[in-house]
């Protein structure tokens, strides 16, 4: 299960969180860990640098992308390499609808075309799109080519 | 939570950016909603709405159930609108509102609409909406659609259709479940992704038919999966297959071996890796299965992925658990990566080579880790810490350069449970490794010079004194321990005068300069401290005011509580939570027991007040019944319920059989059994019976011992009256000859006179009616004359017991149900306890070791060996190896195995 995906801006408030199958009162818990998780190892990372822990039996994949860090979260099959592919492909979407790794007011004003791409990749925990390309189609109710 | 942005972009222009959702209010939202229920819409604006509804539910804003069921019926207005956009937003707004069910309606028929539409991106988006918001009525109507979306040629349509199906699984699996066919069609499918969620959602349907999955397995990995996720998913379930196969596989090929190493040569690194993995968890794999796959893991540690060094680590760091050697390859890899940027690889790194390490590297990586754990945060530093008191007790002879380290980061900074983790090294590295003791011990000294916590400050204090006195040179622990007394708080200072006292107890020749030390603390600021000190003042001068020998003052500063400390916490907090004086005398004590409280109560002489200590008891054991008539059909739960606590029992028993003048001088009680039900349940009166064992008497409810031969009836307690529908107990007491686990069986009968009570005056009738009641007969068995009291370290206890009166036999136990069974029997016929978990035998085990602790009547501590092994036929043997301190014992162990 894919339990989270979260998006957060450079000061570590939250600008999208998704999650699947983590109990509300888990949530809390989840979103400081991973922003401090990003405070602590982010600074002077190259865009789309993958960087990879893991707490208990979870694993998180996170990278940071123009203003904004992006986590993703997932436990059993979603493991580090599953992760890091949909880590990957939301980078690409997400630079994709920005034209460029985004500022944060960039990734506001594309924030409903984020917000389609995200349905796209992940659905309820489970990684569904992978290519970008078609992501782009999706997202306007275009066929894949 | 998100605040309302506002940020300065100093790097790219000067000018101020403002969010778009700058002081976005909930209310003024859903007022702008209404622009949906607009004749004319304008599906820009109506995206913009739902771009700020989006954003404010993605910042935890919620929507009562009157705001959400408004919103959600203007959005389904939208579907009249043609705009492509908008209609993929429309999709998703109303996901993420998760209408009720009886709001669903409204939308179902413009759903059901889109989904047989031609546009294909219409069917997938109605398909995966449908799925989110449905319930299982609406299921069964749209089933023929989704099986037809399973196998659409569109991809798009078919992987919502199959993704739903894994959701939907959870919710409605029979209706899923009966997609099997079109499931299994769009495995085969040419598209990747769709191939991924059909074999995700096959190997769900499939999953408790073991042979289906099987099959599923051999057909797909003979055939081409393209999707390297899917490639994933297959290795796992063949490892799975893998796992359940390979127990009924006698041959020694492992099925799908060469699958897996094949998976090993794939482009695709994931697949490479999960292949790598599935092969380094493989059960008892071989070194040559290992090698393959231990070489692409390495490969991956030089990789320029993060992700792939830290999968590659992390399977690695596991298989040094197992195969250390099979990993000593990769520790040049490995060492390069402790300087790694992402931690959590570097903590990985550090203890794998800790685990696979030789003993001439530990220095070389001692120097590396010291740069490392100054960058690192504390639960990756105890990670390493831990790491480092494994490999030293590995490597005891490496004890000055790891003690050295630890001493080392004790000083740094660090929070508690990091320093704790250190001291707690430290103490177990002086525990097991004699010659570090003096060096150990000088640094946890100087850590408590400046310690910070108290905690730590008193549990030092405490191992000093004990380990401290034994030391070639204990006087120069004092002065550490006394700066305690002047610089720290009252907890440490009480702590610091307890260790004083030790040491003056231990050392003869520095009692005197203990003496003037301990008598400063007289003028101590705090109560406790002046306390102690007055104690164990009076204590070692040996006036024998307090106490009347050296061994005794040693048994008071060194003794153990023998009580474990919740139980003890737990009834001092129920004690006190009832508002009672507390005078100190024996009164308490009654009243302690009226509470079920067993306590045992330390008396000094001349003390005016006494030491009382409550022991234990959670569980209440009021009444102690040996035999009981009862009304039809009321029998008491309580009475026949094995107690929880059984040292308490027994306490309890004992009180009660001493309480009887006629059985006060057989002696100490040994062992009192679980009631025994004499009658079966619901019947007209309930009877049960406790066995007692002394050394010469078994004390019990019996009538006729005729065909127990060897038992001597001594007494009985006939029982005068028993009212109504109350509970009462008689006693019968036999003589068996002394020391000998003499078995019988006795016949009861319950023989007594009915009589009528009066209810006015509430007095019984003159006259009565005699009668009998036949009951189920009770049997001693050697059982009853062992103690089941567990060993926490059976192979230490089997050790010190050492082979002076070790008895080994072998029996064969005949055909049995299972091994389970034969060693739950033995385990009841010798009534001793299993330690280590040794009871629980795994399933379709061929053989299995059981280990078993007792002490025998007369206090002999008895240790087993069991060694069961069954054949085809269910036969099973069994080897009987006991260790005792009796000779005798041991042989009566085997006797009762023997004639069991």
């Amino acid at each position: 299960m894919l339990l989270a995906v979260l998006i957060a801006n450079s000061e570590g408030n939250i600008l999208v969180e998704r999650f699947n199958g983590v109990p509300a009162e888990e949530r809390l818990h989840w979103r400081s860990f991973l922003v401090k998780l990003g405070a602590d190892n982010l600074g002077g990372v190259k865009n789309e640098d993958q960087l990879v822990a893991c707490h208990k039996s979870v694993y998180i994949v996170y990278s940071v992308l123009g203003d904004v860090s992006i986590f993703v979260v997932g436990k059993d099959e979603y493991d580090e390499l599953a992760l890091a592919e949909a880590l990957f492909v939301i980078n690409t979407a997400v630079k994709d609808a920005c034209g460029k790794p985004p500022t944060e007011r960039l990734f506001l004003d594309k924030y409903g075309k984020i917000c389609l791409c995200l349905d796209e990749i992940v659905w309820k925990g489970l990684l569904e799109n992978t290519d970008k390309d078609r992501i782009k189609r999706l997202i306007r109710l275009k066929p894949p080519i | 939570m998100a605040q309302p942005l506002v940020k300065k972009d100093d790097d790219r222009d000067d000018e101020v950016e403002y969010s778009p959702f700058l002081g976005i209010e909930k209310g003024a939202v859903l007022q702008e909603a209404r622009v949906f229920n607009d004749p004319q819409l304008d599906p820009r604006r109506c995206s913009q709405v739902i771009t700020k509804l989006l954003y404010l539910l993605n910042q935890g804003e919620t929507f009562t159930k009157v705001e959400a069921t408004e919103v959600f019926f203007s959005v389904t207005k939208l579907f009249q609108a043609k705009d492509l956009g908008l209609r993929r937003m429309v999709y998703l707004i109303i996901k993420e509102l998760s209408p009720s069910a009886d709001e669903v309606i409204i939308v179902t028929s413009s759903l059901m609409k889109d989904m047989n539409s031609k546009t294909d991106m219409y069917r997938a988006n109605a398909i995966r909406v449908l799925c989110r918001i449905t319930d299982g009525t609406l299921l069964t109507q749209i089933e023929r659609y989704l099986k037809q979306a399973i196998v659409d040629k569109n991809p798009v349509v078919a992987s919502a259709a199959l993704v739903s199906g894994i959701h939907l699984l959870q919710t409605n699996p029979e209706i899923v479940k009966r997609w099997s066919n079109e499931v299994q069609e769009a495995v085969q499918s040419r598209a990747a992704l769709v191939q991924f969620h059909a074999l995700a959602l096959l190997h769900q349907i499939r999953q408790n038919d073991r042979l289906a999955v099987s099959k599923l397995v051999t057909s797909l990995t003979k055939g081409t999966v393209r999707s390297p996720l899917a490639q994933c998913l297959l290795i796992r379930y063949t490892s799975q297959v893998i796992r359940e196969s390979s127990m009924n596989n006698q041959t020694g090929d492992r099925p799908f071996y060469d699958y897996l190493e094949a998976c090993l040569r794939n482009k695709a690194e994931m697949v490479i890796f999960e292949a790598a993995r599935a092969i380094t968890e493989l059960s008892g794999v071989t070194n040559r299965e290992l090698t393959p796959a231990i070489t692409v893991l390495q490969l991956f540690l030089s990789s320029s992925k993060p992700v792939l060094r830290f999968a590659a680590v992390r399977t690695l760091n596991k298989v040094a658990m197992t195969h250390p050697m099979a990993v000593t390859n990769c520790n040049i890899d490995m060492e390069s990566l402790i300087s790694d940027q992402n931690r959590s690889i570097a903590t990985l790194a550090i203890t794998t080579l800790l685990k696979t390490g030789n003993e001439s590297s530990v220095d070389r990586l001692m120097k590396q880790i010291t740069n490392f754990m100054s960058d690192i945060a504390d639960e990756f530093k105890i990670v390493v810490v831990e790491a480092i008191r494994s490999l030293c007790l590995k490597f005891p002879l490496k004890y000055r350069s790891l003690m050295n380290f630890l001493s080392n980061i004790l000083r740094e900074e660090g929070g508690f449970d990091y320093k704790k983790a250190i001291v707690d090294s430290i103490v177990i590295l002086i525990r097991d490794i004699p010659d570090a003791k003096e060096n150990g011990l000088l640094h946890l000294c100087e850590f408590i010079e400046d310690c910070e916590f108290t905690y730590l400050s008193t549990q030092i204090l405490h191992f000093l004194g004990i380990e401290g006195p034994k030391t070639s040179d204990p006087s120069k622990y004092i002065r550490y321990i006394y700066n305690r007394v002047i610089l720290e708080n009252a907890t440490v200072r009480a702590s610091a005068v307890s260790t004083l006292a030790k040491f003056g107890a231990m050392v003869d020749s520095l009692k005197p300069r203990i003496f003037v030390l301990l008598r400063r603390c007289l003028f101590d600021s705090d109560d406790e401290v002046r306390d102690r000190a007055t104690l164990y003042l009076n204590m070692l001068e040996g006036d024998g005011a307090i106490v009347e020998t050296d061994k005794d003052v040693k048994n008071f500063l060194f003794g153990s509580l023998d009580v474990p400390l919740v139980n003890l916490e737990t009834s001092l907090k129920n004690y006190v939570s009832v508002p009672r004086e507390l005078a100190v005398s024996l009164c308490i004590v009654q009243c302690l027991l009226a509470y079920s409280h067993v306590f045992v109560q330390y008396r000094f002489k001349n003390l005016q007040t006494s030491l009382l200590i409550l022991i234990l008891l959670p569980k209440e054991v009021k009444s102690l019944p040996l035999a009981e008539k009862k009304a039809p059909g009321k029998k008491p739960t309580g009475l026949g319920a094995a107690p929880t606590a059984p040292t308490s029992t027994v306490d309890a028993y004992e009180k009660l059989l001493s309480s009887i003048p006629e059985f006060s001088s057989f002696g100490k009680l040994f062992k009192s059994s679980a009631p025994v039900e004499l009658t079966e349940a619901e019947t007209e009166y309930a009877v049960n019976a406790v066995k007692h064992i002394f050394d010469r008497h078994v004390v019990t409810v019996i009538v006729d011992a005729s065909d127990a031969e060897e038992f001597t009836e001594v007494s009985t307690k006939p029982l005068r009256s028993l009212p109504y529908d109350s509970p009462g107990q008689t006693f019968v007491v036999f003589e068996k000859p002394e020391g000998v686990p003499t078995v019988g069986k006795f016949s009861n009968m319950l023989k007594f006179i009915v009589k009528e009570v009066d209810p006015t005056t509430g007095e019984a009738e003159e006259d009565g009616v005699e009668d009998e009641y036949q009951l189920e007969d009770l049997e001693v068995v050697a059982a009853d004359y062992v103690l089941n009291v567990g060993v926490s370290n059976f192979r230490n206890a089997w050790e010190s017991m050492g082979p002076d009166f070790e008895r080994v036999d072998e029996y064969g136990l005949g055909p049995r149900e299972s091994l389970a069974e034969a060693v739950n029997t033995v385990i009841g016929l010798l009534g001793m306890q299993p330690c280590e978990g040794t009871e629980v035998v795994p399933n379709n085990s061929r053989s299995h070791t059981c280990l078993l602790s007792g002490v025998f009547m007369g206090n002999v501590k008895v240790l087993v060996r069991l060694s069961f092994g069954i054949d085809g036929p269910k036969e099973v043997a069994m080897k009987l190896a006991v260790r005792s301190e009796d000779e005798s014992i041991s042989d009566a162990i085997h006797e009762i195995v023997a004639s069991g």
